[in-house]
């Protein structure tokens, strides 16, 4: 159990600035995910972190020590890789007890925590077997006994689960769920998944080239992104952007295919407003708040069906999210209705000036 | 795959398999019986293919007359040597030169790699000047490490291909765990290299155990001759060429690079291609 404290990383590989100066606290006990598009330096941050590689400006600090030039091992950090990085010719007992026996651990502690860390991962009856001789989930749960059995401060995960099939992966989410209940260590989770950001993660940190966008919860990261790349980067099927031509007589906002109501007391000069997809109805064409498009595909789900809107006099598509089985007629003129409490709206530079209101956050 | 449906496809086929076969072994089968037949019958004007007479006089003059015994083990040292020396030479300079990064990295490889590019004729003249100005001419010492000046850029090569497919998670994972690099390279890397370690050390093996012009320039005492030199000046000289000899010693010299071959085959062709497909 630990405290980690980043303040200032930055990380150079020669010429080319990775990390641009990272500020992080990572509260004892806290599961933080990092999400980001690739190359936003998400999984470097971890490598950091571990001691994998050097940070090259900024200090790193686990319980207030500073750890820059710690080795790896000293860390006290178990780090779970993307590959297992299983060691092929060795046993599955043997790979748990690698760590353990460079440690110069006396062998019969080793067993005991192996066998432990077996039983906790349901893979006692494969200690004996190689790597080789294992399924994915098995390999994948070896990989992160391995981690389990040196009882670290913290825990690294690196995409752990993207080796998976889906179902697999599902369970094996369940599990690190069910493992950061019981062990309550910090842990720190890189993915690009957000499915496993949002349903694991306390906090989530959002990266893009290099820098942090946002730290929040999950919630706070879905209902309040503070600029465009979060707000567009957080939620599946992502957020519908519409651009700004100008405004109305009454100080609407003129849009493609109509105008939308937009919050009052802006603090900058709007550029555009985004919309989440679940946050959109289809209704008749000039019904109130509505703009006027043209259905042209559908996409059935099952539990959810997505109309893929085309805004009239103009290319801009919008995606509408219909619950359950949803018989849309295509090309025929219709509405899509925009709640305005659930608009977003954002500076021509990115930065949110306004946010959903749904229901729920103003009761509370 | 090829369709072979089609008979005339078949046939080709057939007739193809059968040259390459009759080119490759025939010289072998011919060595085998030559070495079985009586002199009077090796120098007849029309060969036989099958000995009329099996002797195995040829094989007892091999043992009780010639000097082989002496060759095979001088062979034995100065292969058994270069090959043990290149191999762990080239295992860490290879893996060196995979997995770290440090100025003057891939001019060192280039120029490592350049001495193939001369005839290994060329490399022998100035090999010899060197060799005698450090007193190494006619030593053991002196022909193990010009066989390594020529074999071991090969190795190293090959060690480095098979090194840079070794995933790098697997040395941070080992790394995280509280690995030394050497600790890593012993515990981790080395114990699943085992397929390409042993087939550079078999090749290094066999590429002195097979030469003949080395070994016959920088080595002139008898009792330090190696058999490519010792069976040629033996059986084929100027005065006499005692065919029945020199293939019953040849027979006799193979057999260990061909029962070494059978032993580690399998590790020989996973080592050669190893990474081919993924």
């Amino acid at each position: 159990m630990a405290k980690l404290e980043l303040s200032g990383i930055r990380k150079s590989f020669g010429p080319v600035e990775v990390l641009k100066g990272i500020d992080l606290t990572v509260e004892d006990g806290e599961f933080v995910a990092f999400v980001g598009p690739s190359g936003c330096g998400k999984s470097t941050l971890l490598r950091l972190i571990c001691g994998l590689d050097e940070i090259t400006a900024g200090q790193m600090a686990i319980d207030g020590e500073l750890v820059n030039d710690v080795p790896p091992a000293k860390r006290g950090i178990a780090m779970v890789f993307q590959s297992y990085a299983l060691y092929p010719h060795m046993s599955v007992a043997q790979n748990m007890g690698y760590a353990l026996r460079l440690a110069g651990t006396p062998k019969d502690e080793i067993k005991s925590r192996v066998t432990e860390a077996a039983r906790v991962l349901r893979l006692d009856p494969y200690l004996e077997r190689k790597p080789r001789q294992l399924s994915g989930g098995q390999r994948q749960r070896v990989a992160i006994g391995r981690a389990i059995v040196r009882a670290p401060r913290i825990f690294l995960f690196d995409e752990p689960l993207s080796n998976l099939d889906a179902a697999l992966r599902v369970d094996m989410r369940i599990e690190i769920a069910r493992m950061k209940d019981d062990l309550g260590t910090t842990m720190i989770y890189v993915t690009h998944d957000q499915i496993e950001a949002m349903t694991l993660a306390d906090r989530i940190v959002v990266l893009n080239a290099g820098k942090v966008e946002q730290i929040g919860s999950p919630l706070e990261l879905y209902n309040k992104p503070v600029n465009r790349f979060v707000a567009g980067f957080i939620g599946s099927p992502r957020m519908n952007f519409l651009a700004l031509k100008g405004r109305s007589a009454d100080k609407a906002g003129i849009v493609a295919g109509g105008e939308v109501r937009l919050p009052a007391g802006l603090t900058e000069e709007p550029a555009e407003i985004g919309i989440r997809p679940e946050h959109l109805l289809l209704t008749r064409r000039g019904a109130p708040d509505s703009l006027a498009g043209k259905v042209t595909m559908t996409e059935h789900l099952g539990s959810d069906t997505y109309a893929y809107v085309a805004l009239e006099g103009s290319s801009d598509m919008l995606v509408v999210r219909l619950a359950g089985e949803n018989a849309v007629a295509r090309n025929e003129p219709i509405g899509v209705h925009v709640d305005p409490k659930m608009i977003h709206v954002f500076a021509a530079s990115g930065a949110s000036l306004a946010s959903a209101q749904p229901a729920a956050l103003e009761a509370a | 795959m090829f369709d072979l449906s089609s008979r005339t496809a078949k046939l080709v086929f057939g007739v193809s398999i059968l040259l390459i076969g009759f080119y490759l072994f025939f010289p072998i089968y011919w060595m085998v019986i030559s070495s079985f037949k009586a002199n009077g019958e090796l120098y007849q004007v029309l060969p036989t293919f099958f000995p009329r007479d099996v002797t195995l006089a040829h094989y007892w003059s091999v043992f009780t007359e010639s000097q082989l015994g002496l060759y095979l083990v001088n062979s034995l040292i100065v292969s058994g040597a270069s090959a043990a020396i290149n191999t762990v030479l080239a295992v860490y300079a290879g893996y060196s030169f995979a997995k770290y990064r440090y100025p003057g990295r891939q001019p060192i490889m280039l120029f490592m790699l350049s001495a193939q590019m001369f005839p290994f004729g060329l490399l022998l003249i100035s090999l010899y000047p060197v060799l005698t100005s450090f007193g190494l001419l006619d030593t053991r010492p002196g022909l193990i490490l010009s066989y390594i000046v020529f074999a071991l850029p090969v190795a190293v090569y090959m060690l480095y291909s098979y090194f840079t497919q070794v995933p790098d998670e697997l040395i941070d994972a080992a790394r995280a765990d509280g690995a030394s690099d050497l600790r890593i390279f012993h515990t981790i890397v080395l114990p699943i290299s085992i397929p390409p370690v042993v087939t550079v050390f078999l090749y290094s093996f066999m590429w002195s155990w097979n030469d003949l012009l080395y070994s016959m320039t920088l080595i002139v005492s008898e009792d330090k001759r190696t058999i490519g030199p010792g069976l040629l000046l033996t059986y084929l000289n100027e005065t006499n060429a005692d065919w029945g000899g020199a293939m019953a010693a040849s027979l006799v010299v193979s057999a260990p690079i061909v029962i070494a071959f059978m032993f580690l085959q399998r590790y020989f062709i996973q080592g050669v291609t190893a990474g081919a497909v993924k």
